[in-house]
């Protein structure tokens, strides 16, 4: 069947096919009945065509209602200028292309990509999936020759293009590092233990070593702070506030060239901190009245108290207040 | 093979390896920086596209990933042979334009030079445990560079540093791989090992 493209604001006039100007017709759209007032004879006009105008126009003859001719009219723009963008997160394999449109056409485009090395004219495979973008094995490796890929795009309405240049160390830019994890260490409440894994996109890390970058922040703070590491996939924050919640992410770099990746997922984390155990203790002294107290701990952390290391209510009191306030200044402190 | 597979010569190897390219790094950062002292000295465009110069040895290679240890060695040692003697042309032109010995670009193309050198040398001691040991230096094929007008000098001085920055860090890849256990990584091409 006959497809007609129009652009939005046009004004379209359309031919009841081979019948004469003065034939007596009816017009419809999508099966209703136009009315006369768009008709000038036997033309259909429609002008300042909008999206919502898309559909399926009959013209059939006046009397005998036979069909003389049908179309479907599709509204839409012609393409703006194509936004490409090509990066190597595989290297040294090779480096993938995608593209969209800025703003929609409405109608069907088609793309075409050309890229060129030199003199030589390499074939950029498209993906079945996401459908906009290709990819490429690289031929040779460390050259100077930039790379120059042009995208088309053209549709019914117009065509438009990009072009980009880049040599080939400037779009490495690894995915972002994969399994981050981050864990409390016991015992240690300003420490927390990092780790994470290259992304596997990567194929070669021990050729192509990656390094890495590290922020983290509490929660109730804005400030990051940063850490760069250039080997290995683990690490441990040792000034991290006792107690506080901690937001962290890990970005990886190829160790000589490219950019930086994204950062990875975000995980959260506490530090360690001592069970209050003594609380409860002291609570269950007080309940019983019983004297017997060999059974109670001083809380293992508190240094204070280690030099005390006694057993019984009036040494339990004092470990238990010397807590509190180390605690208490703590919190002024943040 | 046998003194290749010796543990001592196992441990200098990876020893002159680890150390190359650690020099392989500090190398190519510093003929970045130089690069960077070069155009403006020397009042280059820095986007300038520089044509393939006869003589400079391009870092560009297909089928990377299947060279032997062997010719991995081999090409670079050439290629770095070929820098010495064209860093220090550049440097000798550089000293006769400018009319004295001691600039900052002159002095940053002196320490690239010595960087290049060591390099070179560190590619010698690593073939002679290949068993092989380095060629001999070729007697200078182009002894003195083709005649050209100074800013012709300039645009070729761009594109040896260029090509250099490269190869700087072709070579810490190539010596990585020769750091990877490969059984017979000095001997005929074996199959490709990286994906």
């Amino acid at each position: 069947s006959h497809i007609q493209y129009e652009r939005v604001g046009a004004d379209v006039t359309m031919k009841c096919g081979s019948m004469d100007w003065d034939a007596a017709v009816t017009w419809t759209a999508n099966g209703t009945d136009i009315d006369e007032s768009h008709l000038n004879g036997s033309y259909l006009i429609l002008k300042n065509v909008d999206l919502t105008q898309g559909g399926q126009y009959s013209c059939y003859e006046g009397s005998s209602w036979h069909l003389k001719y049908q179309t479907y009219l599709r509204v839409g723009t012609p393409p703006k200028e194509p936004v490409l963008m090509c990066r190597s997160n595989n290297y040294p394999k090779g480096f993938y292309c995608s593209w969209h449109l800025p703003t929609p056409t409405y109608i069907p485009n088609s793309f075409n990509i050309s890229v060129i090395h030199g003199t030589r004219e390499m074939v950029c495979e498209k993906d079945a999936f996401p459908k906009n973008r290709c990819h490429i094995r690289y031929l040779q490796l460390f050259s100077t020759v930039k790379y120059k890929v042009t995208l088309t795009v053209t549709n019914a309405l117009g065509k438009n293009s990009t072009t980009l240049t880049f040599d080939e160390f400037a779009i490495v830019k690894p995915d972002p590092p994969e399994s981050v994890v981050a864990k409390p260490v016991p015992n240690n409440p300003r420490r927390l233990e990092v780790s994470w894994q290259n992304p596997s996109s990567w194929p070669d890390p021990e050729s192509f070593p990656l390094k890495f970058f590290l922020r983290y922040r509490p929660l109730i703070l804005d400030q990051w702070q940063h850490v760069e590491l250039s080997d290995g996939t683990s690490h441990t924050i040792t000034d991290a506030y006792a107690g506080k919640e901690y937001i962290i992410q890990v970005a990886a770099k190829d160790n000589d060239i490219g950019t930086w990746s994204d950062w990875s997922v975000a995980v959260h984390a506490t530090p360690w901190t001592e069970e209050p155990k003594h609380l409860t203790t002291e609570a269950q002294i007080t309940e019983t009245t019983s004297a017997s107290t060999s059974s109670f701990m001083p809380p293992p952390t508190t240094k204070i108290c280690d030099k005390g290391a006694v057993v019984g209510s009036g040494a339990v009191a004092v470990c238990w207040t010397a807590g509190l306030v180390v605690a208490a200044y703590g919190i002024l402190f943040i | 093979m046998a003194a290749a597979d010796s543990p001592s010569a196992t441990l200098r190897r990876h020893d002159l390896c680890s150390r190359g390219i650690r020099l392989a790094g500090k190398m190519r950062s510093d003929v970045v920086d130089l690069l960077d002292t070069y155009v403006e000295r020397q009042g280059l465009d820095a986007s300038a596209s520089v044509a393939a110069v006869e003589g400079v040895p391009a870092a560009a290679v297909e089928h990377w990933d299947e060279q032997t240890g062997t010719q991995r060695l081999l090409e670079n040692l050439a290629a770095y042979r070929a820098f010495r003697t064209l860093l220090a042309q550049m440097l000798e032109e550089q000293q006769e334009q400018v009319g004295e010995a001691d600039t900052a670009l002159g002095r940053a193309l002196a320490a690239v030079l010595l960087q290049v050198s060591a390099f070179a040398y560190h590619l010698e001691e690593l073939l002679r445990l290949e068993s092989r040991g380095p060629p001999s230096e070729e007697a200078v094929g182009s002894p003195s560079p083709p005649h050209l007008g100074l800013f012709e000098r300039k645009m070729r001085g761009l594109g040896v540093l260029r090509e250099l920055a490269q190869w700087a860090v072709r070579s810490a890849r190539d010596l990585r791989q020769l750091t990877k256990p490969s059984p017979g990584s000095s001997s005929a091409p074996s199959p490709a090992d990286s994906p």
